[in-house]
């Protein structure tokens, strides 16, 4: 090699330009499939801002007395639905852990996996016919699916904790579920409840939602406003869902953070 | 050694913290408890009722099934626009947000509260606010998941920037590269992968979301099961439900393995 040289990759249409036009290649058909043309595209701004411009001023007295308990009841069935994800995902945590109990672990694991394929709002459209319509439905579809994520994080946890304690307390005499007791759940109760404080934030978003079909909470609010283009309330509930949800983050958050260290 | 058995001492417990957390959780569900009204008498009312409509919600109609693959496929359009436009988008919005490549404070600052604002509105109220702006339809759900989208790989990914090893982009300037060579051959190239990853994952919670979009207007599947369900055509609303699972666990499997072998 003379001075003044430079080593190049090599040339030539790498496998990564490929996958990337196939992407190109795919979006362009459906892109094209459902309509969504340059012109389209092009509209889209003035369309937005003309839409935009409907929201403001927000109609604040709408959002006291109606937006806040809406959100309330959005808080309420996220709530009682991280603490029945919590409460049924714990003893399903300890049982899914492979290191612990080998057998059933499998069995809690295809479980787990099945609660967490339906989205929340699926399972809401057969809780609100069963149980009635409202915030009940709503907590039940949350709580259950906030079970298969939990059992899955908590899970895998356990599997990493140090196996140390435990054997100490089998040695000294201690039954299966002594060991657990003193040398399991102290070890991974803090991270076990800094997902469920997790999963409590993921919920307060997924119960904005389940409104829609009828299980409580502000999306139905959401949903009749802009149905009737009362679009100054519809900002109404969009500001007073933002601030609620990242006071709620914050918490947690710090929570999490103190918990964790 | 008569029975003065010496035992370790127990770790000390600081009570005022755990009293008053397991005050606090039985108070907040308590509250909530009454929140959500829960009552015995409407639930038995509603019982008999909810176990009629289960009963005749099995077997699904599965010649019904035909009718679906338009939608189906409709919902998995949406998917890839939402997420490649959204994914380009992502791009500069996570370069902005991470701390060690943003060209100023009140960029970074910026940004990231818009990131976080992003983040605190769930897929379906953009899917409503864009229904509203540009009327029912896939559209819609395209730029829904495309806000999505990009709330959720430039939280992921401007993590990963913030990861990377300095040393590469700090030569890139040294030898006077500029800022945006900087990001293309120091930064970039190393968090790839991570970007690939995201981007795929994305994916999946798009193919996720898209198929409940339409329940707000917003194409794909979910018109079909909104109209099924409002008329109480469960045998339907059944069958809609498991091909929705039966993609969304194909695309997850795919994907999954992709990543996999990716990180």
């Amino acid at each position: 090699m003379t001075p003044g040289t430079t080593l190049q990759p090599p040339a030539g249409i790498g496998w990564a330009t490929r996958v990337t036009l196939v992407i190109a290649f795919t979006f362009l058909i459906c892109a094209w499939a459902i309509d969504l043309t340059p012109a389209a595209l092009a509209n889209l701004p003035r369309q937005m801002a003309m839409v935009l411009s409907f929201f403001y001023p927000a109609d604040m007295d709408y959002g006291w007395s109606r937006v806040l308990p809406a959100l309330l009841e959005s808080i309420h069935i996220a709530w009682i639905g991280t603490i029945i994800g919590a409460a049924i995902s714990l003893p399903l945590a300890l049982l899914g852990a492979r290191t612990l109990f080998p057998r059933i672990a499998r069995l809690v694991k295809l479980i787990s996996a099945t609660a967490r394929a339906f989205p929340e709002i699926l399972l809401a459209i057969y809780f609100v016919p069963i149980v009635g319509l409202g915030a009940f439905a709503g907590a039940l579809a949350i709580g259950i699916s906030s079970v298969g994520m939990l059992t899955k994080l908590g899970a895998e946890v356990v599997e990493s904790i140090d196996m140390g304690p435990v054997e100490a307390v089998q040695a000294a005499g201690g039954s299966r579920l002594l060991a657990l007791r003193y040398a399991v759940v102290p070890q991974v109760l803090p991270e076990i409840v800094a997902h469920w404080l997790f999963r409590f934030e993921l919920n307060i978003r997924a119960s904005a939602v389940l409104g829609v079909v009828g299980a409580g909470g502000v999306g139905g609010v959401l949903l009749n406003t802009l149905r009737y283009r009362h679009f100054e309330k519809a900002a109404a509930v969009l500001l007073l869902t933002i601030v609620v949800v990242l006071i709620i983050d914050m918490m947690s958050g710090a929570i999490r953070r103190r918990l964790l260290r | 050694m008569s029975d003065a058995v010496t035992r370790p001492l127990r770790p000390a417990r600081n009570w005022a913290l755990i009293i008053g957390a397991v005050t606090a959780v039985t108070l907040m569900t308590w509250w909530s408890g009454r929140g959500i009204r829960f009552s015995l008498t409407e639930l038995a009312c509603n019982l008999p009722g909810g176990r009629r409509l289960l009963v005749e919600s099995w077997p699904p109609e599965f010649s019904f099934f035909p009718r679906l693959l338009a939608p189906l496929l409709e919902t998995l359009q949406i998917a890839v626009v939402g997420t490649v436009i959204g994914g380009i988008l992502a791009v500069p919005v996570a370069v902005l947000a991470a701390r060690n490549l943003t060209p100023g404070f009140l960029v970074w600052f910026v940004d990231r509260n818009f990131m976080n604002i992003l983040r605190t509105l769930p897929d379906l109220f953009w899917a409503m606010l864009f229904a509203a702006a540009v009327g029912f339809g896939p559209i819609a759900g395209a730029l829904a998941l495309t806000v999505f989208t990009v709330a959720v790989i430039s939280k992921l990914w401007s993590e990963s920037l913030e990861a990377i090893d300095m040393g590469v982009p700090e030569a890139v300037r040294a030898s006077g590269g500029s800022w945006l060579q900087m990001l293309q051959f120091g930064a970039i190239p190393q968090a790839l992968p991570h970007y690939v990853s995201y981007a795929l994952y994305a994916f999946e919670l798009n193919v996720r979301a898209s198929m409940i979009l339409g329940l707000v207007g917003a194409g794909g599947i979910g018109m079909v099961l909104e109209t099924q369900r409002s008329t109480f055509e469960y045998p339907r609303v059944t069958l809609i439900v498991l091909s929705v699972l039966v993609i969304v666990l194909i695309i997850e499997q795919v994907s999954e393995s992709i990543r996999r072998r990716l990180i």
